[in-house]
């Protein structure tokens, strides 16, 4: 077994604003281990991409980390210790536009995160930033180190990115949506790139996306996320196969050519609600063809399913044994949606 | 739930008709001013078209309209009377003049919040029972608007200013026809404290004893003169009082503001709109003709027109206050149309633009139907801050001498009357109409943040800025 | 490539809005409903038609309206500005001009530097340390300091500074270099050479280039402010911060530098507030330079001079304009691919 890189328990991330305070992330909690990918999935709005943020500590004003733990290698990061990991947990953005900063050249960016990290100046910064460079697959690399973002393509700006990342020589790799502005080529190579190089480095991965599909690929264990909670976690296989919660159904069913019969896409209908209290009931419920009356008054708890060796949790009351109600046979299937 | 849409419509109506009887009230509580300014407007009309007379007619009914009772006039709450020894004469109630003055422009400005109130009374009744559609866009922006606190501020601080050059008239302790323009045709009466007795004096003599020319003779801000004459900021250096000119003063500035912000916003939506539609050529020669009056500074193609134009008709009306406006309209434009470019460009290249060309709309058209409504917005932030700034230009001409004729007040030629005398007792006659200034520009630009705010969160934009800073005035 | 292409694409557009600007000004001058000729006289000599005639010959007036307009664009573009007819009579307008501008100059550079010097820090300053009471303090102060008129501001700290002695206990004549000649009016700009007579003239100039480049000042601060939150969220700036970058080098770096792009337009526009604004101040603190001598020339009516500075005018804020795309080159390199 491969040592555990990064632990969070119980994170809590709420934004406080004039009106109301944002629960954005509300108590998960999760484990990376070396050379394994954890899967984020959820709508936006869910609190994926401030789980992300949190585990790197770049949550501003007005948010906070309110509660819980982060561990790095055991070391605790949460009240301000991330500096003493910098670079060891790195992270790719959804938009490669904006990731790069537009007045310095690509080779500037990658040499800034090879002298903090590797001590490198001069030429053999350079050199070694042109080595990256051919490593994430850019052509013509010795030219390129100096051209301005603005004159790569979109995917040869994320493969930049990533050449960022491993200018810091990091443990874990945060991707938060790392292929949702690419075209569906470009989406696969980069996907194939992230593999290899995980693969070569060893790395932990926490890959964040809305993309049923792309965790599927992906993942090795995959959290299901919603209005801030974790509502499914499950390792990938399992929870394809398996699916528990409504809304992991409802994920999966919406995934084009997951289902056979009908014409249309089954959807789910609605959006994920913006927690702003402490939470009193499912607050999937509204949305959930399979809520009953407890639904609106207990907030789910964890409960273990499946197979005792295999580590899938659901928070579904369904699933509870507290109540009454059961899966229906052959489990809950997604609603289809005459509307869509 | 037809039952209930009724019950909503039933209670609507009550409160629809208190709306409309508190409506009525207020206008009635003015009713005379408004005939009045309606016939002054109609004998002016009819003056103007030559061979009707109808003039004499209409005078009559100026005359009736005038003794149509009004709670905010002049007359029904004078403040201008005098001592005689045991009490004050002609004033309201008997009170002091400082007093009764103070109680006409209290009740000047509540009845103008009232009106406000009203208003927003009006638009809260018929968003929630008139109107068929639950939300439109457009409550979102007021919503933003209304939790806009430094929005608000500007909008409380324009309001006013507007009140000011509306009731101007009512505001002032005394009126320009008496203390400025025909001060040798009016006489007061004051109690001459020397030989204890009522005396009357010309205005024209009087001012020429009230006039603060530095520490020997001055008076100051809200203190009496020795005629008996109250001035709440004090007298000018020609004896005249500071307050009166200051509030007929904002009326020419509002009025040359709104007029050729009004006109440079018209020709910057429709070049921008232009420009926009056709893009090419089209769009470069009015880059080239707009840079081309941008590189003339404003201020100074101000001057050199006021100049030129100086001895023609068209100076001769409003006090030269329209010329003022059209000159600003017409090196105006180029800043607006700069900030309306982009946003118009972006509209342009929308899908509807497009789907609407292909089934033969007109141009003109589709720039008015399908383009013109994304750009008011702008149009609304640009103009308010423009308004500040044209309101600072037009200030920095009269100091210069230039733009709105002499006699007609105007808040920058205080500042240079006063200028001598600003390291004197007499401070206040440069102090405060700067003040003013500054707070009413202070206004328009937080209504422009404000408006700018509500319309398009995300945005600060850079382009705006010149605008409000008034071409270096 | 495209950087010289973009700048000399500049270069071609400065012709044509110069040229159109000069037309503009000659027809409201030439074509306007005064006659030119007829107000340089006096009341008796305009009766008298010899000297009526004597000045149209001069002014080329006789020509038909084309011709002329030719002469004068020609005459303009090999600086052959002729003479004054009212304003120090008889004077080569060249020399007047080479007199009066370097005082003009002096200002607007001190104006120029105090507003960049006082209002980009505080404004940046605001922005890093956004929503504290010395961001209000800042802001409020900027934007009120922005809404006063120029003429009003210079009259009030005229006479704060006269009376310095009386209000702050010293007196500003004894501040620094002596001014023997009092607190306002023209600078010496003969002794710049010298410790002492670059003092003298700059503290000569400094009230009236403090209220002409507030305006500027209010607006680069909120500009500067702005533009710096807008930096500081950028997903490039988080990259730098996960980079390990240190705090001071994040700030200098990667969050001022592009803070300044959208200075460079600002700093620029601010040409029109300076260049008009210095006939306002110009004649409140007595200073004898161009803007000065185009409002004198305007209202004693020497309108051939008023048109002649008005083309000098013209071409300061193009040249300005084209400093502006210089500086916009060196600091972004995005410039020149948009928009082609």
């Amino acid at each position: 077994m491969s040592e555990t890189l990064l632990e969070v328990e119980n994170l809590r991330t709420v934004f406080h604003t004039d009106k109301e305070t944002i629960h954005a992330v509300d108590g998960v909690s999760f484990d990376v281990s070396e050379g394994e990918t954890v899967g984020l999935v959820g709508e936006s709005g869910s609190g994926k991409s401030v789980t992300a943020r949190s585990v790197l500590g770049l949550v501003d004003d007005p948010g906070v980390i309110e509660e819980g733990s982060i561990r790095f290698r055991g070391d605790e990061l949460v009240g301000g210790n991330w500096d003493q990991h910098r670079g060891d947990i790195a992270i790719v953005f959804q938009d490669p536009m904006n990731s790069l900063n537009p007045v310095y050249t690509v080779g500037n960016q990658i040499k800034e995160a090879l002298r903090i990290h590797q001590g490198l100046r001069g030429s053999e910064a350079t050199e070694k930033a042109v080595e990256l460079l051919e490593d994430v697959g850019i052509p013509d690399a010795a030219r390129r180190v100096s051209e301005y973002p603005h004159q790569f393509s979109g995917g040869m700006r994320q493969r930049a990115v990533i050449a960022i990342a491993l200018a810091c020589d990091p443990e874990l790799l945060v991707c938060d949506e790392p292929t949702t502005a690419l075209d569906v080529t470009i989406q696969a190579q980069i996907l194939e790139l992230l593999d290899d190089l995980q693969r070569e480095e060893d790395l932990g991965v926490l890959f964040i996306t809305h993309d049923m599909g792309v965790i599927e690929e992906t993942a090795d264990r995959v959290n299901v996320m919603y209005a801030g909670e974790f509502v499914e976690s499950a390792p990938v296989d399992e929870l394809f196969e398996e699916p528990r919660h409504p809304y992991t159904r409802g994920l999966l069913a919406s995934i084009p050519g997951r289902n056979a019969e009908g014409d249309r896409l089954p959807t789910i209908e609605g959006e994920v609600p913006t927690s702003t209290s402490e939470p009193t009931s499912c607050r999937f419920a509204p949305r959930c063809d399979y809520a009953f009356g407890a639904c609106e008054e207990v907030h789910p708890g964890r409960v273990r399913v499946g197979d005792v060796d295999t580590d899938h949790e659901v928070a579904c009351l369904l699933y509870d044994d507290t109540f009454e109600e059961t899966p229906p046979e052959g489990g809950v299937e997604a609603h289809g949606g005459e509307s869509a | 739930m037809l039952n209930r849409e009724t019950l909503q419509r039933a209670s609507g109506d009550g409160r629809t008709l208190a709306w409309l009887g508190i409506g009525l009230l207020l206008f009635l509580l003015e009713a005379g001013a408004a005939a009045t300014f309606t016939m002054e407007a109609l004998i002016k009309i009819a003056l103007a078209v030559p061979g009707v007379d109808s003039a004499g007619f209409l005078t009559g009914l100026e005359s009736a309209a005038r003794s149509i009772p009004t709670l905010l006039s002049r007359e029904a709450i004078p403040n201008q009377g005098y001592y005689n020894g045991s009490g004050y004469q002609e004033t309201f109630l008997g009170l002091a003049p400082a007093v009764a003055w103070a109680i006409r422009a209290t009740l000047v400005y509540v009845y103008a919040f009232g009106i406000m109130g009203w208003v927003v009374a009006g638009y809260r009744l018929y968003r929630s029972t008139y109107r068929k559609a639950d939300w439109t866009p457009r409550d979102d922006v007021l919503d933003r608007l209304r939790s806009h606190n430094w929005g608000l501020f500007g909008l409380v601080i324009v309001f006013m200013f507007v009140t000011m050059a509306v009731f101007a008239p009512a505001l002032g302790p005394t009126t320009v026809d008496q203390n400025m323009r025909n001060s040798y045709g009016n006489d007061i009466s004051y109690w001459d404290s020397e030989s204890g007795s009522v005396e009357t004096i010309v205005v024209g003599e009087a001012n020429l004893g009230s006039a603060s020319r530095g520490n020997n003779q001055n008076v100051g801000p809200w203190s009496y003169d020795d005629y008996g004459r109250f001035h709440p900021f004090g007298t000018m250096q020609n004896g005249r009082d500071l307050f009166t000119f200051l509030m007929v003063g904002s009326r020419i500035s509002l009025v040359i503001g709104v007029l050729s912000v009004g006109l440079s916003a018209t020709i910057a939506a429709s070049l921008a709109l232009t420009s926009a539609y056709y893009k090419g050529r089209v769009d470069l020669s009015m880059v080239l003709v707009s840079d081309a009056v941008m590189a003339m500074p404003q201020l100074l193609l101000l001057i050199m027109l006021t100049t030129v134009l100086g001895d023609t008709w068209i100076n001769e009306i409003y006090s030269g206050g329209f010329l003022l406006a059209l000159i600003f309209a017409f090196t105006g434009w180029t800043y607006m149309w700069r900030s309306l470019r982009g946003p118009a460009l972006q509209v342009s290249e929308r899908e509807w633009i497009d789907a609407a060309r292909s089934f033969g709309q007109r141009p003109t058209t589709i720039m008015r139907k399908h383009m013109l409504p994304y750009i008011t917005g702008y149009l609304l932030i640009y103009g308010s801050m423009t308004l500040g700034g044209a309101i600072i230009s037009i200030a920095g001409l009269s100091y210069l001498g230039l733009g709105v004729a002499p006699p007609t007040p105007e808040w920058g030629r205080a500042v240079n009357l006063g200028q001598d005398y600003v390291r004197t007792g007499s401070w206040h006659i440069s102090l405060i109409p700067g003040i003013l200034i500054t707070l009413v520009v202070t206004g328009f630009n937080a209504l422009g943040d404000g408006i700018r705010d509500a319309i398009d969160p995300q945005s600060d934009s850079a382009g705006d800025e010149t605008a409000g800073a008034g071409a270096g005035a | 490539m495209s950087r010289a292409k973009y700048l000399g694409k500049r270069l071609l557009m400065a012709i044509p809005v110069v040229w159109l600007g000069a037309t503009m000004t000659w027809f409201i001058i030439f074509m306007g409903p005064i006659d030119p000729a007829a107000r340089l006289l006096s009341e008796g000599q305009v009766r008298n038609p010899a000297a009526y005639q004597a000045a149209q010959t001069q002014l080329g007036l006789n020509q038909p309206p084309l011709q002329h307009y030719f002469d004068w664009l020609s005459s303009l573009l090999v600086f052959d500005l002729g003479q004054t007819w009212l304003l120090y009579q008889g004077s080569n307008v060249n020399a007047l001009i080479m007199d009066f501008l370097p005082r003009t100059l002096w200002l607007g550079f001190w104006s120029v530097l105090i507003a960049i010097f006082v209002g980009v820090p505080l404004g940046f300053y605001a922005g890093m340390r956004s929503n504290t009471v010395a961001d209000y303090v800042a802001s409020m102060g900027g934007i009120v300091w922005r809404a006063m008129p120029n003429f009003w501001l210079g009259i009030m700290l005229l006479a704060l500074l006269g009376s310095s002695e009386a209000i702050f206990g010293f007196a500003w004549e004894t501040v620094g270099p002596d001014l023997l000649t009092g607190i306002s009016g023209n600078p010496d700009l003969t002794q710049l050479g010298t410790v002492d007579g670059f003092l003298r003239a700059t503290k000569k100039v400094l009230p009236a280039a403090i209220v002409l480049g507030s305006a500027s000042m209010g607006n680069e601060m909120r500009i500067g402010r702005t533009a710096v939150l807008e930096v500081k969220n950028q997903d490039y700036v988080e990259l730098a911060k996960v980079k390990g970058v240190s705090k001071r080098s994040l700030v200098y770096k990667h969050i001022l530098r592009n803070a300044l792009v959208p200075l460079v337009p600002i700093i620029t526009s601010e040409a029109f507030l300076l260049i008009g604004g210095s006939v306002l101040v110009e004649t409140v603190f007595g200073i004898n330079g161009i803007g000065y001598l185009f409002y004198q020339a305007a209202i004693q009516g020497d309108l051939p001079l008023v048109g002649t500075l008005m083309y000098v005018f013209i071409l300061m804020i193009v040249g300005i304009n084209l400093i502006q795309d210089v500086l916009y080159t060196l600091i972004d390199p995005r410039v020149g691919l948009e928009g082609d």
